[in-house]
């Protein structure tokens, strides 16, 4: 079989488009997705602890974190109808177990040692999904563990150089960071 | 020296080809989904996809899910590794080899 070089390029050329088209459609309801639906929940949160009273704050965080929790199902169930994995005990699943154990563990620890305020609460929350993500990145060899640890860098300067401003603070550079972040996975694949 | 594999240069099958060896090793991914991301039509898929497991490329799994079939497609170690001959040898004739 000849084919000329031309040929080969337009060969080529189609075979770029149609991986660069896949990686795209199954990052559609990927990983870029939570991080754009918790980047948001982190914004709106945040700016409610920094200018709403602290019951409308905590309100506000839990409506929040139930419609992330309901949107994130929604993102897997989509995630699952593109593509299944042969492996019985799939990455997904994993990825589940961990986050769930990760904010149990969360949860233990902000119970053991009873922080004093909301804002030292929250860090602890930040110190552990910033965790998980370091974690997954690292673990999933996505390209953002680099990204974490500047978040986890900011959210600290916040907490101990900036306390009358550490919620917007996160809510800003927290949960905008984790859009910013999301929409430039999207644009890359 | 790799060489030009007839199966896989037909368009249709290259791009079915290209779309299926961009999963991991152990995913599959729908019929439904791979024709919408391709843009054929069910019939022009199907013969497609039966040319390419004819020759081992890829494996085809035809499953019952909530009582609805659902057809799997994974491309097979045999046509991943006769896919990267293929574009070796292509870009061989780029480069003027």
């Amino acid at each position: 079989m000849n084919i000329s070089p031309t040929e080969a390029e337009e060969a080529l050329e189609a075979i770029q488009v149609v991986m660069q088209k896949t990686r795209r459609y199954l990052s559609n309801s990927g990983a870029y997705a939570f991080l754009i639906v918790w980047g948001a929940i982190w914004l709106l949160g945040f700016s409610g602890s920094q200018f709403l009273s602290p019951q409308m704050a905590g309100y506000t965080w839990m409506v929040l974190d139930i419609l992330g929790g309901v949107i994130s199902m929604v993102i897997v169930l989509r995630m699952k109808k593109n593509v299944r994995s042969t492996n019985p005990v799939t990455t997904g699943t994993r990825i589940g177990s961990f986050w769930l154990l990760l904010f149990l563990f969360c949860g233990a620890a902000i119970w053991v040692s009873q922080p004093v305020d909301g804002r030292q609460g929250s860090m602890l929350i930040i110190l552990f999904v910033m965790l998980g993500w370091m974690a997954m990145s690292l673990l999933l060899s996505f390209a953002s563990a680099r990204w974490a640890l500047v978040l986890t860098a900011l959210a600290l300067i916040g907490y101990f150089l900036l306390p009358g401003i550490f919620y917007a603070w996160m809510a800003v550079l927290g949960g905008g960071g984790m859009i910013a972040l999301g929409l430039t996975i999207r644009s890359s694949w | 020296m790799s060489s030009l594999n007839e199966t896989i240069h037909q368009t249709v099958r290259l791009r079915i080809m290209a779309a299926l060896v961009t999963l991991k090793a152990d995913e599959e991914m729908d019929f439904t989904s791979l024709r919408d991301l391709l843009d054929v039509s069910d019939g022009n898929l199907g013969a497609h996809l039966r040319k390419l497991e004819e020759a081992g490329y890829i494996v085809i799994q035809k499953v019952f899910e909530e009582r609805k079939p659902h057809t799997y497609l994974a491309v097979s170690p045999e046509g991943r590794k006769v896919f990267k001959e293929h574009v070796d040898a292509l870009e061989a004739i780029l480069k003027g080899k």
